[in-house]
């Protein structure tokens, strides 16, 4: 016993001597999870069929999609030719359905589902992130970037061909991206799937209560002055996707079914080509495989089966309810007390705003005059050229982002737009860079002591 | 690998910043502008200005902060001091505010620290101000506060120049060193004239002549421009703060083409500094 009991104390020891000197990120908080399913209002059924809706849209934000629905297990039609991954849960899963990015990536399986001969590009790994992968710029015959001509665009990870279902869309016709020049050209860039818990209440919050606290925050003293996206036609401040270019949880669900899917819609109408595709003579005709759009309302059927899977699943989305954080879990509440209040000293809560309250709602009583605690102000920043990925999206340049919410990330397995790094304390000190905002608030958090620094990482996974 | 072998073996540069969004131009390189500023032998200059600041010794440049955003808001440049241990011990940040494109209703320097103090108030414990000292020989408005559980501290120090609020904010735990750094401040020169600023005189009767910019897409951002009109009423300068760059040439070769009245002080034409909003207009939210 002897022999055990000293080297787990001389471990103990070693433990506690290690974190006096060195803040540590404990990782994914465990436990069951802290998000996932409906509202309160929702699970109680008000207004009245409003939870028929939820359980139905979740259904459907579940199903695999297939070429023409008719795999078994997999009755949606549509995917392809070119998609990310098959279903909506495949990329939003952690820690529950709505989530994002989960432990195991599946579009390691999506690439040989059915037999599709994709290659996996090198940036996508079992145990990496669930990634899509945009191009900084076009490139030129030889396959060189050309720096004057901005691309941008999504170009999907892969194709049908090959699949059992894939009928006369063949590898002789439609083929992957060259995502291994892209690599070695430095001209790709990628994006993870954002969780979508609470996403009702963010919708929700009236664009005068976000210009408001924006107003609020002219002159302070720590460099930061963000601004929003907006809309194209509305001028509505847009606040979904990683830059807030996504004006509605309608248009996100329909421009992801459309690019992450390649599920045609009626937001979406078109079969979706690569970018390149897009600039000759769109996707080969041998690949235009089923009626467009190929989600869309239902007619001669239930109430409930009426609305199109894009309908669904922003409805889905809509009613999740907000992730819940632990009061006690990591570090426990002194801990997590002292990180929450050290975070707002030290100016993250700035951007990371804590609360907006949302306007009165028509859906569900849930939705409205809600307090949410998102932790984030929904605007737009210069995070400098760490972060910068070269992509512009409405407004946003290539070095502005939308300030992520933080709610629900304790649970989270990956961080910053493009899943680079699992470590909270790395994700932190890469808001640091030429020309970031955040320069100062950095600085601020490197001159708190170990323990306080602790504090704050165990406040963050606590969310 | 430097940036110029990269761009020939047809890489794309990390770390480049190469699709910029909306950014800050102007019509002629020469004429100084607020962003520009830099550091030589232990000083930062801000030509626009008239700045001198000597740097504290030991304190070392950081990176450069975000372009001037569509607020009016400028990072001009930040210094910090770290200790033997590596740790952070203090730093400045120096930013300015044009006070023609504030989203607060803040008149001058005074009145931008008043807001400061408001917005500071439920985080942090106010030690003093905003009140009056002169530094350099210059009104100088300061705020003082510190955070009850990090220690932290603030000194923030701004003065009025050129319808900005130009702020000195020193930060750190330790209060001996940021007395010495603020103490520093005295060595700081600013140019004792520059041309008057006038909010708003792009507006009404005084524009003789106008044409307004066409723009081929509504981008739904704020423009805000500063005009250095000459004692002539002719448009001596043009300075875009941020804008997209088929927004710039817009706004550009519209502007050139305006003519004003001669804006006169004692009855003597002079020069005039003003500014303009393009783009979408901001709401009233004052």
């Amino acid at each position: 016993m002897k022999l055990r009991t000293v080297p787990l104390a001389s471990l103990a020891t070693f433990l506690v001597v290690f974190q006096a000197f060195s803040q540590v990120d404990p990782g994914p908080r465990g436990g069951p999870p802290g998000a996932g399913g409906p509202l309160a209002s929702v699970a109680a059924n008000n207004p009245t069929t409003i939870l028929t809706f939820f359980n139905d849209a979740e259904d459907r934000f579940e199903e695999v999609n297939s070429v023409f629905g008719t795999i078994p297990g997999e009755p949606d039609g549509g995917l392809g030719p070119r998609f990310n991954s098959r279903s909506c849960v495949a990329c939003h899963s952690q820690p529950a359905v709505g989530g994002t990015s989960p432990a195991v990536n599946p579009q390691v399986a999506d690439a040989t589902a059915h037999g599709a001969t994709n290659t996996i590009p090198s940036f996508i790994t079992v145990s990496g992130p669930v990634r899509e992968a945009r191009f900084k710029f076009f490139v030129d015959g030889a396959g060189n970037p050309i720096t004057t001509a901005p691309d941008g665009g999504v170009h999907a990870l892969f194709t049908i061909a090959g699949r059992s279902d894939a009928s006369t869309c063949t590898a002789s016709v439609i083929s992957q991206p060259n995502f291994a020049n892209a690599v070695t050209k430095n001209n790709v860039i990628f994006r993870i799937p954002t969780p979508l818990f609470g996403t009702g209440l963010m919708e929700n919050i009236d664009d005068s209560t976000l210009l408001a606290y924006q107003a609020s925050l002219a002159g302070n003293p720590l460099g930061i002055a963000g601004t929003f996206n907006r809309a194209g036609g509305a001028g509505t401040i847009s606040r979904f996707g990683w830059k807030a270019s996504v004006s509605s949880l309608e248009a996100f669900s329909g421009g992801a079914y459309n690019i992450e899917m390649g599920v045609s819609n009626e937001l979406a109408n078109q079969e979706r080509p690569s970018p390149n595709e897009d600039r000759a003579a769109g996707l080969p005709a041998a690949c235009r495989l089923n009626a467009t759009p190929e989600d869309h309302t239902n007619f001669n059927t239930t109430a409930v089966g009426t609305p199109s899977d894009v309908v669904m699943f922003a409805m889905f989305m809509r009613l999740l309810k907000p992730p819940v954080k632990s009061s006690t879990t990591p570090g426990g509440a002194m801990s997590i007390i002292n990180g929450e209040a050290l975070f707002t000293e030290v100016g993250c809560a700035s951007c990371h705003k804590a609360t907006f309250t949302t306007a009165p709602s028509s859906i569900t009583p849930d939705l409205g005059n809600a307090t949410v605690r998102l932790w984030s102000d929904l605007q737009i920043h210069r995070m400098g050229t760490g972060l910068a990925d070269n992509i512009q999206e409405g407004a946003a340049g290539g070095d502005q982002f939308r300030t992520a919410p933080l709610w629900g990330m304790g649970q989270r397995l990956f961080f910053l737009h493009d899943g680079r790094t699992s470590n909270v304390l790395t994700a932190i000190s890469a808001h640091s860079s030429t020309g970031s905002e955040a320069n100062a608030v950095v600085l601020n958090f490197n001159a708190l002591t170990t323990t306080q620094k602790q504090d704050i990482v165990n406040f963050l996974r606590s969310l | 690998m430097s940036l110029l072998l990269m761009l020939w073996l047809s890489v794309v540069p990390q770390g480049e910043l190469l699709v910029k969004g909306a950014m800050p131009s102007a019509s002629d390189a020469s004429t100084p502008v607020p962003e520009q500023g830099s550091v030589a032998a232990g000083r930062y200059r801000n030509a626009y200005f008239g700045l001198t600041y000597p740097i504290p010794a030991g304190w070392t440049e950081q990176p450069a902060g975000p372009p001037p955003s569509d607020g009016g808001a400028y990072v001009l440049t930040q210094f910090a001091l770290y200790g033997p241990d590596r740790r952070l011990r203090a730093h400045v940040l120096v930013t300015a505010q044009d006070l023609f494109f504030t989203l607060l209703e803040a008149a001058d320097a005074k009145e931008l620290l008043a807001a400061a103090r408001r917005g500071a108030e439920s985080q942090y414990v106010i030690e003093s101000g905003p009140a009056e000292v002169t530094i350099a020989g210059r009104r100088f408005h300061r705020l003082g506060y510190r955070a009850p559980r990090s220690g932290l501290q603030w000194r923030v120090l701004s003065t009025d120049t050129r319808c900005h609020a130009l702020t000195f904010t020193f930060t750190g735990t330790d209060p001996a060193l940021l007395d010495a750094a603020e103490r520093g401040l005295s060595a700081i020169s600013l140019a004792d004239t520059a041309p008057a600023c006038v909010n708003g005189y792009a507006l009404g009767d005084n524009v003789v002549e106008r044409t307004d910019p066409m723009f081929a897409t509504n981008r739904y951002n704020t423009i805000p421009v500063r005009l250095l009109v000459d004692a002539k009423g002719r448009v001596k300068h043009i300075h875009l703060l941020s804008a997209f760059p088929e927004q710039s040439q817009a706004i550009l070769a519209a502007l050139r083409t305006w003519r004003f009245k001669p804006y006169r002080v004692g009855g003597k034409a002079v020069e005039v500094e003003t500014g303009m909003l393009f783009g979408n207009p901001r709401p009233a939210i004052h």
